[in-house]
């Protein structure tokens, strides 16, 4: 790896996805060539089946790939075994999925703690993260409660929290503003933007809302599984 | 820790389907233990009563007259020996014996005979000999000529209490041994087939006739508890010191009924296999619909860095944590149970003879086996059931798990 690519989080290079639905062959996606740079925060958008959900799971390893090469701060993908993809994505990618995927047994506070347990972070530590994070994500006096009492606002920015308390490289985000109305879905944006402003955290979220879009720095447009546009926003 | 916790919290999502499962291992659990109770129960009581009520648990003979008995195969100077015997521990009683065969004739009717020379007070202490004279009484505690008939032998000899009964055999000096005595009781031993032959004569009287003075065939020792009878009869054989002289269990004695003890209590383990079958089958079925069910949830962990092998456990400890729980309640169930039953035990609808012993009624016993033999096999077979799903589980495909609906 050379000097250029130390501050590449992602490179993704003739990413094809073939998978089979019901026996015939699809093509969702067609040699994406695409590279993140650390601190970016990029919309990928596209109309339903573009193949952004797919782009997502293969650039963090949650999915294979049919022809091409993933590398995640430098390192190939295809060479990882699964138990250091599942250690990469737990010390490196926080995950932000559109149907929110929390921990349905676990309270607001254990949801954003389970990854730093997976980590080993000691008690005081975890405590203090999630009591600073959720104070800064509007959840104060929800620490105790179950994810079946919190609204679907409340759920996503409780992921959100999940998502970055571990102080990941990259934050993946599947749709993070479907399940939710404009005004929640804009508030969660502007925090994430803030995040991303305020700590250099890596942002690439999947979209089709045009009001999310406008928010993002950098677009990438997919349209039958290519890249259709990748152009910077102010 | 974690995975502790939400395995603990998962068991508890699907209340109706936990409850179900936690009912099928319980019930598993108390039925192989009260299953195990009632046979350890019922083959200690048979064997209680047949050791106790007749054999003894441990017997010494002279080398050799186990395996060819013989009129001249005497254990010699036995009231040296028994006060030895005394000495060692567990040892609770014991009883000399003297046997041989004859001839006996109550007016024109006569039969072969068994002739046991038993020690009245010493053969009431440890077998309770008295308890088995059901017509007249037993003997005098000094030799008086009297005789105690089985009662298949008095119904042979159409003899009763009160006639005379004469005995021919040979002494061990090569004469004709005859004499007179008066039958004093009839006996049922519970061994109906040796009640057809069965002669019981006071020791002292028994050792005259047969010119056997001081000396018996046997001494029939009973213990404290039916448990490591081999070292007791160790602890026998160094104290009596006395090469010629062999002390020997019950399983070696009555080698037969032993052996067909064994085989019966097999049969247990067939019940046992059985249960395990059905917790197995309830189990598996349970897992299997958690873990399609929680297919997504388990691909979300994954995704979020949660290793196979902690999903793995998450699955397995949810089912241990149940198993657990349908312990502690189905050994409380067990213990009810099986204490009442210990107490009261279960009237046979149809009486049966085993070893010449008849029962009527069983009892279970309150071991530990009957409570970790259950244990080790409700979790084994819980863990074992919940193996292949919790591996499903593990080796979820994250994304494709995470669109499952």
């Amino acid at each position: 790896m050379n000097a250029d690519n130390d501050h590449k989080v992602i490179i993704a290079e003739g990413v094809t996805k073939e998978y089979s639905d019901n026996g015939l062959p699809v093509m969702a996606l067609r040699g994406i060539d695409l590279t993140i740079e650390q601190g970016e925060f990029a919309a990928i958008v596209g109309p339903s089946g573009s193949g952004k959900t797919t782009f997502l799971n293969v650039v963090s390893g949650l999915d294979s790939i049919t022809e091409g090469s993933v590398r995640l701060d430098g390192k190939l993908l295809s060479t990882m075994s699964g138990r250091e993809l599942s250690d990469y994505r737990r010390d490196r990618i926080g995950f932000i999925f559109q149907a929110y995927n929390l921990i349905p047994v676990l309270t607001v506070e254990e949801n954003v703690e389970y990854i730093m347990l997976l980590q080993g972070i000691d008690k005081k530590e975890r405590h203090r993260r999630v009591r600073d994070l959720l104070a800064q994500l509007g959840l104060d006096g929800m620490a105790d409660r179950l994810p079946s009492r919190l609204s679907g606002g409340q759920q996503q920015r409780v992921a959100v929290a999940r998502a970055i308390v571990s102080r990941p490289a990259l934050v993946l985000a599947d749709e993070p503003t479907a399940n939710l109305d404009s005004k929640t879905a804009l508030d969660l944006i502007d925090m994430m933007r803030r995040l991303n402003e305020e700590s250099g955290v890596t942002f690439v979220f999947s979209t089709h809302d045009s009001m999310i879009m406008a928010r993002a720095r950098r677009l990438i447009v997919l349209k039958d599984g290519r890249i259709d546009r990748d152009e910077a926003q102010a | 820790m974690l995975t502790f916790k939400i395995a603990l919290r998962n068991s508890f999502r699907q209340k109706r389907r936990t409850t179900l499962t936690v009912l099928t291992m319980l019930g598993g659990f108390a039925l192989a233990s009260i299953s195990i109770a009632w046979s350890d129960g019922s083959y200690a009581y048979v064997i209680d009563m047949f050791t106790r009520n007749q054999m003894g648990h441990i017997q010494l003979h002279r080398a050799g007259y186990l395996d060819r008995p013989s009129l001249y195969k005497t254990v010699d100077d036995y009231k040296t020996l028994g006060p030895a015997l005394e000495t060692v521990e567990r040892v609770q009683d014991w009883a000399p014996r003297l046997y041989s065969s004859g001839l006996a004739s109550v007016g024109e009717k006569s039969s072969g005979v068994r002739i046991i020379g038993v020690d009245p007070e010493r053969e009431t202490a440890t077998t309770r000999f008295d308890k088995k004279v059901t017509e007249g009484r037993s003997f005098s505690l000094a030799p008086s000529q009297e005789a105690l008939l089985g009662t298949g032998l008095a119904k042979t000899l159409k003899a009763k209490v009160g006639d005379e009964v004469v005995i021919v055999s040979q002494g061990a000096d090569g004469s004709i041994a005859n004499d007179l005595y008066r039958i004093v009781g009839l006996v049922s031993s519970g061994d109906a087939f040796g009640d057809r032959t069965a002669l019981y004569l006071h020791l002292t009287d028994a050792q005259e006739l047969l010119v056997l003075e001081n000396r018996v065939h046997e001494i029939a020792v009973v213990v404290d508890g039916l448990d490591d009878l081999d070292e007791v009869a160790a602890a026998i054989q160094t104290t009596i010191q006395q090469p010629e002289v062999e002390a020997a269990t019950w399983q070696e004695f009555a080698r037969s009924f032993y052996v067909a003890m064994r085989a019966d209590q097999q049969g247990s383990w067939i019940m046992l296999f059985v249960i395990i079958l059905v917790v197995a089958v309830g189990v598996l079925n349970t897992v299997l619909m958690t873990v399609l069910e929680r297919r997504r949830e388990y691909g979300v962990l994954r995704a979020i860095g949660t290793g196979p092998g902690q999903v793995f456990r998450m699955v397995v400890m949810e089912v241990v944590i149940m198993a657990v729980v349908s312990m502690i309640l189905g050994s409380v169930v067990a213990y009810i149970v099986n204490y009442q039953l210990s107490i009261e035990g279960i009237a046979l609808p149809t009486a049966f003879t085993y070893g010449g012993v008849t029962f009527d009624r069983l009892y279970t016993i309150i071991n530990a086996r009957s409570f970790y033999i259950p244990a080790v096999c409700i979790i084994l077979t819980a863990v074992v059931a919940s193996l292949v799903p919790a591996q499903m589980a593990a080796r979820v495909a994250p994304a494709r798990a995470m669109r499952t609906h």
